[in-house]
């Protein structure tokens, strides 16, 4: 049968919407990105770049807001799953990481943003995951 | 919760897209209502029984031991 070939609106519609919300935040995140890149930045560029960082994670946050809204029930608890699963493996890697770092064996400055980075791609990668694997 | 989705669907000739498009959620949806693995919320089951022309006792069917009056 079609049915798996076969694509819905409301996930076209969702798709298209998320792209073209997308585009303008991910220039955002590039601009931020350049601004931030130099060597040694002056006043006004360490300004720029603050802000730019800013804008630029207000607007991811929006986004995601924005595409959760737009998500049908089952997506919605498929998103909302997710998160809680990667909230959780964030919370057990901070205490493992901050146990570690009391007893000198990693740098706390180090491993955080990489555990805080980790959470919303496993985030991502589960509810990507979850919706691919029932197609 | 058991539903008859599949059968009323085939009947129909439409496919999971099509119903869906038809009640306004996404394929997943169905493809999890379908197959058991999400128990939909009360509007959508509404929506499903009206998509179907039937009522929703028709289309969804109670996976629990019946109860004595």
């Amino acid at each position: 049968m079609s049915d798996h070939l076969q694509e819905d609106n409301h996930t076209r519609a969702a798709r298209r919407a998320l792209f073209m919300e997308g585009l303008p935040v991910v220039t955002l995140g590039a601009l931020a990105l350049a601004l931030g890149s130099g060597p040694d930045p002056g006043t006004t560029l360490r300004n720029g770049w603050l802000a730019a960082t800013t804008v630029f994670t207000l607007s991811v946050v929006w986004l995601l807001v924005r595409a959760f809204r737009r998500a049908d029930e089952y997506l919605r608890r498929i998103q909302l799953e997710s998160m809680a699963v990667a909230f959780a493996a964030v919370m057990v890697a901070l205490w493992l990481a901050t146990a570690l770092a009391a007893a000198d064996v990693v740098d706390l400055r180090q491993v955080v943003p990489a555990i805080l980075v980790a959470g919303p791609a496993l985030w991502l990668v589960l509810a990507d995951l979850r919706t691919r694997w029932h197609r | 919760m058991k539903n008859r989705l599949r059968e009323l669907r085939a009947a129909r000739h439409w496919s999971q897209a099509d119903l869906a498009d038809r009640c306004g959620v996404s394929r997943q949806a169905i493809n999890a209502v379908e197959t058991e693995r999400h128990d939909p919320s009360l509007p959508l089951a509404f929506t499903l029984a009206d998509v179907f022309e039937l009522t929703i006792e028709q289309v969804f069917l109670p996976d629990r031991p019946s109860v004595d009056r």
